[in-house]
């Protein structure tokens, strides 16, 4: 073994797959190693202690030995203390989960944005704020942990206060520059921008604009894959 | 000439191997035990488990009411006058509707799934059925729809949507208890099973 074993890393699963006959790859956040692959071995026999733990949304301690591709879990402890996710937060909590999959490296520690996903996933199980500030604030938190910190506040072209009245265009690696009559979802009013920059989305046009806005930015880094989340949301609406 | 050097094509051994290790659970070694198992000590038992298996293929498909398995188009139970066709039952797999089958407390109909919602693998309401399963429930006999999917989270988020829309078309939904085991000690139930029968604890 290459590392030695880490032991009761705090960390939540974000996705799991099967693995051989009887045992799972773990997708696994953690705070102090980021985002890691564990095999689960026998996790998938009917009475194996780990079925009802590997769930995603609760935090877990996680151990694990071995070091590179192949690394074991070899211990899962519940945390319990956080409330589970229900209805759409569910579908919420499936979306982070997926931005974290697509865009966030696999060994590369991200304190801060491991708090702010136990954050968010606290605040859509408590409904303490409406799922789209949640949603709209982790995106941008996630954006900035991965080298593309958003400015919402100053005209990238002359450095000048964003006027609330004002039209902008959102250029992905400066910041809003004035809009000229330019369209499209990078096209929102000084007034989202200034609201995004407060993480204050109460207005429904900051909402809707802030989404669209979001949605595009992320969708740069994700290079023109689509989420799955997003498409399966979709498709339950139109039923 | 030169010799052949082509490889030799597999024996029937070597395929009937191959074959059995689709099953689950069946790995190199166990399925060229079960091979020679059939071909040496059981040549009966291997010729009806290949005539159950053909006649199965050709015979067995899905009910067109419950999806369930059966030979005919629609299956006994959902064609049975003793079972009660105001309630619903809705279950992920096969092998759920036989378990709720078994509790023998269960007399209505049933819908199954087979399948969840799954967003991070791509499943969608349509993978599993849900404009069928809707359609089911709004035959006008359906009083209340009872979702007995599994309790991990995909399980959930599918009960909570088929709730929504069946709310939306004015048809109850309802969902299964959860909680300790029949004869459980609360010394030996997970963790996560007691905060839930805590946060779902009912008066007395
Ligand atoms: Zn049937």
């Amino acid at each position: 073994m290459n590392r030695p074993r880490a032991e009761h890393e705090p960390g939540y699963v974000l996705h799991t797959y099967p693995y051989r006959e009887t045992s799972l790859i773990v997708e696994a956040f953690t705070r102090r190693h980021g985002r890691t692959a564990l095999i689960a071995k026998g996790a998938r026999r009917p009475r194996s202690a780990l079925r009802g733990v590997l769930l995603s949304f609760q935090p877990l301690r996680l151990s694990w030995s071995g070091g590179g591709e192949m690394r074991i879990l070899v211990g899962a402890d519940w945390q319990g203390a956080a409330s589970l996710l229900r209805g759409a937060g569910l579908m919420c909590g499936f979306y982070l989960n997926e931005l974290l999959l697509r865009l966030l490296p696999r060994e590369d520690a991200h304190e801060a944005l491991y708090d702010d996903y136990c954050e968010g996933l606290s605040r859509l199980a408590q409904g303490s704020l409406p799922t789209s500030t949640v949603l709209r604030m982790f995106e941008r938190r996630l954006l900035a942990g991965l080298g593309y910190a958003l400015q919402f506040d100053r005209d990238a072209a002359d450095g000048a206060p964003i006027r609330p009245e004002g039209s902008y265009l959102y250029e992905p690696e400066r910041g809003p520059v004035a809009a000229n009559g330019a369209g499209g979802e990078m096209v929102v009013s000084g007034r989202t921008l200034l609201d995004m920059q407060a993480d204050d989305y109460r207005r429904p046009e900051t909402q809707a604009e802030s989404r669209a806005l979001m949605r595009a930015l992320i969708g740069l880094r994700l290079h023109g894959q689509t989420l799955h989340t997003r498409a399966v949301l979709l498709e339950l609406q139109e039923m | 000439m030169a010799a052949k050097d082509t490889v030799p094509s597999a024996t029937g051994l070597e395929r009937l191997v191959e074959a059995l290790r689709v099953l689950p659970g069946v790995g190199p070694r166990s399925a060229q035990r079960m091979a020679y198992h059939l071909l040496q000590r059981d040549r009966g038992g291997a010729g009806q488990l290949a005539q159950a298996l053909a006649s199965a293929l050709a015979g067995v498909h899905h009910c067109t009411r419950c999806n369930n398995f059966t030979e005919e188009e629609v299956c006994a139970l959902c064609r049975s006058p003793r079972r009660d066709p105001s309630l619903l039952c809705v279950v992920e797999t096969p092998a759920d509707l036989a378990m709720v089958e078994q509790t023998l407390s269960y007399s209505g109909m049933y819908f199954v799934l087979l399948g969840r919602l799954s967003p991070l693998d791509g499943v969608g309401p349509r993978d599993i059925g849900l404009d069928r399963l809707l359609a089911r429930a709004a035959d006008g006999q359906v009083e209340e729809v009872i979702l007995a999917t599994n309790f991990t989270n995909e399980g959930e988020a599918t009960a909570h949507y088929i709730a929504e829309m069946l709310r939306a078309r004015g048809i109850r939904a309802s969902r299964i208890a959860r909680g300790v085991p029949l004869g459980g000690e609360l010394e030996y139930v997970d963790a996560g099973t007691l905060s839930q029968a805590l946060i779902e604890r009912r008066a007395l």
